[in-house]
């Protein structure tokens, strides 16, 4: 071995050592707890059992709270590029003092912490939160709308957290491309629209990408959110695992429908990137 | 088939005047370069024809209808830009096509005129390739032929050669030329390169801060510049400074370095001029007695067909000339220098 191979080998043990210890040995205990007995002293028993397993894909609930955390998720996805594409835009356009200033307003939701933040939520949507209040008093509305614990809420909380995720890449990839190629499409004919849908779209692609996966990673595992705004009635993912982990301490079946979400995501993550493998290649010159 | 009139054409960033009333016109046919260094406004007018730019004030007009109202994408002229601005997620064939799609013409008529576009550009076999796996000629054909395909009624080329390395300069600047003449199309050319307008073009506008210093021939622009900053742009130039000028049927008689000179010029100059000698306007003499200058040569490039020769005079000034290549010349020799009246051109003096 060279020099400069044991240095470079010297150099990565760092993050080797980081990721083996937070990442492969929790999810080894993770996968291995998951196909533990229940205990009835303890969190977990002694002998092993694929039971939890077949309990979760046999169980309508578990399925049910399943798709309502991929709709949430993918609902919350679809959003934030609908909000975020337009302020990409501003953004990629803006230069100077005005840039900076975007920046800022754009990474304003996360500087707050998560709990202050949810809290803020639940605040103003109150019954007789400032909201209501203003609504009211201006005659807008006759009784107060209920808006906490729904899952609308859930959804703008997390687009309104989530947003900066996806405006930064696509911010990134507009600004790449050359506006002399907006000016020759124009050139050829193309109107506004015409050269959006051709050449603005499929270029700005590499930064939809990462904004889309990290956006719906983000949501579907997303905890906080859920269960302050979501309220009691309803379960996502991420609050039936740590209920169960918890409060029932069933930890062998908590593991399981962690292993559940996390394959799920897997898949999601993959078939999408499966599908636009080829828009990806294209629009990455 | 279309002839351009640009008329006192202006456009102001701040403080900045990029455009100071520019006018210039281009007959059906013919290929107009915008010539100019950095900053004098050639851009902007193309930018400006091309619909990518709206003028503060001035007219452009084809075939005798204002076009200024009417967005780039409805003005059907072709674009070609310094960067190709090919579309990188579109093949060759997908580039040309492009502008066809928008038309939604029929698929067969859409597979023809590319392939003929292709075959005017020589670019067959390329359809299929990303614009990255092509070499930068080939791009800049790809781009020729994505402007020709939708047969415009104006070419406009923004400095179409400037990323090219020399060889392949020459060949595109002749296949531009070339296609251009053949499709019998009107276009507009910027460049900053003197010898690109020079080869190419049947008129050239040389451009200083946002003005048109002088729009002629390219002889014209290389043997009778109306100013020294038009005679400093389109070649090499000696500038000597005439005491005694005199106006006389068809040019001025004038006196430089103690000699009495008849010179053509541009008309209407009164007194300060100075003389505009081409380096091929000067010779070495084979005796002195016709030498107007005496100098030592200084420098001496060997060119092939000629020598290029840099004469120090006395009173410390420099005269550039070329010499026959067969002319035997030596740094250090003393030479005689005689100025060819037939060939040299009078200029009013520039008041700095």
């Amino acid at each position: 071995m060279t020099r400069g191979a044991r240095l470079r080998l010297l150099l990565a043990l760092p993050a080797v050592a980081l990721i083996f210890v937070f990442m492969v040995l929790p999810i080894t205990n993770m996968v291995e707890m998951s196909f533990r007995t229940l205990g009835t002293t303890a969190p977990f028993g002694d002998s092993y059992t694929t039971g939890h397993y077949s309990r979760i894909l046999s169980d309508g609930y578990y399925w049910q709270v399943l798709l309502r955390s991929l709709v949430t998720a993918l609902l919350v996805t679809l959003l934030c590029l609908l909000v975020s594409y337009p302020i990409a835009w501003h953004m990629s356009k803006a230069h100077g003092f005005k840039a900076v200033m975007l920046y800022a307003l754009i990474a304003s939701p996360l500087m707050t912490g998560v709990l202050v933040r949810n809290f803020g939520w639940m605040i103003v949507t109150a019954l007789n939160g400032p909201l209501n209040e203003t609504l009211l008093g201006l005659g807008i509305i006759e009784r107060p709308l209920r808006l906490l614990f729904t899952q609308g809420l859930v959804v703008l909380a997390l687009v309104h957290v989530f947003v900066p995720f996806m405006v930064l890449p696509i911010n990134n990839a507009l600004r790449n491309i050359p506006p002399a190629l907006v000016e020759a499409s124009s050139s050829m004919g193309a109107n506004r629209w015409q050269a959006f849908r051709d050449v603005i779209l499929p270029l700005s692609f590499p930064g939809i990408y990462p904004g889309v996966i990290l956006v719906f990673v983000l949501s579907i595992a997303a905890y906080v959110t859920p269960a302050l705004l979501g309220g009691q009635m309803v379960s996502y993912m991420p609050t039936l695992i740590v209920a169960e982990l918890n409060g029932t301490f069933r930890w062998p079946l908590g593991s399981a429908l962690a292993i559940v979400l996390a394959v799920v995501t897997l898949i999601c993550v993959a078939a999408f990137t499966l599908l636009t493998a080829k828009l990806m290649e294209k629009s990455r010159a | 088939m279309a002839a351009v009139e640009v008329r006192d054409l202006r456009k102001r960033y701040g403080s900045f005047l990029a455009l100071d009333g520019v006018s210039l016109t281009a007959q059906t046919g013919q290929l107009v370069t915008l010539l100019g260094p950095s900053g004098c406004g050639k851009s902007t007018t193309l930018r400006c024809l091309a619909g990518f730019l709206d003028p503060d004030g001035g007219s452009i007009s084809i075939d005798g209808s204002d076009i200024l109202g009417v967005p780039a994408n409805r003005r059907g002229f072709g674009v070609v830009f310094q960067n190709y601005a090919l579309f990188p997620h579109m093949t060759v064939a997908g580039n040309i096509g492009y502008g066809l799609k928008l038309q939604k013409r029929p698929k067969t008529e859409m597979a023809e005129r590319i392939a003929d576009a292709m075959r005017l550009v020589r670019l067959q076999g390329l359809e299929d390739r990303y614009p990255r796996q092509i070499s930068g000629g080939q791009q800049q054909r790809v781009a020729l032929a994505r402007a020709l395909v939708l047969r415009p009624r104006l070419l406009l080329l923004d400095e179409p050669l400037a990323n090219l390395d020399a060889r392949l300069r020459d060949e595109v600047r002749w296949l531009i030329r070339d296609v251009q003449q053949e499709s019998g199309i009107t276009a507009f050319y910027v460049t900053h390169d003197q010898s690109e307008a020079m080869a190419m073009s049947d008129m050239v506008a040389v451009m200083k801060e946002g003005r048109v210093a002088q729009f002629a021939t390219p002889r014209e622009i290389y043997q009778k510049p109306v100013e020294r900053y038009v005679a400093d742009f389109t070649g090499e130039a000696n500038f000597l400074s005439c005491t005694r000028v005199a106006p006389v049927a068809g040019g001025y008689d004038i006196e430089v370095a103690g000699a009495h000179l008849r010179v053509a010029g541009v008309p209407g100059i009164r007194d300060r001029a100075e003389l505009l000698l081409r380096p091929e306007a000067l010779s070495i003499a084979p005796d002195t007695g016709q030498a107007l200058f005496q100098g030592r040569v200084e420098k001496l490039a060997f060119l092939g067909a000629s020598q290029h020769c840099e004469v120090r005079l006395p009173d410390g000034g420099a005269l550039k000339l070329a010499v026959q290549a067969n002319r035997p010349v030596g740094v250090g020799d003393q030479a005689g220098i005689r100025i060819d009246s037939e060939h040299a051109w009078l200029m009013p003096e520039v008041r700095q």
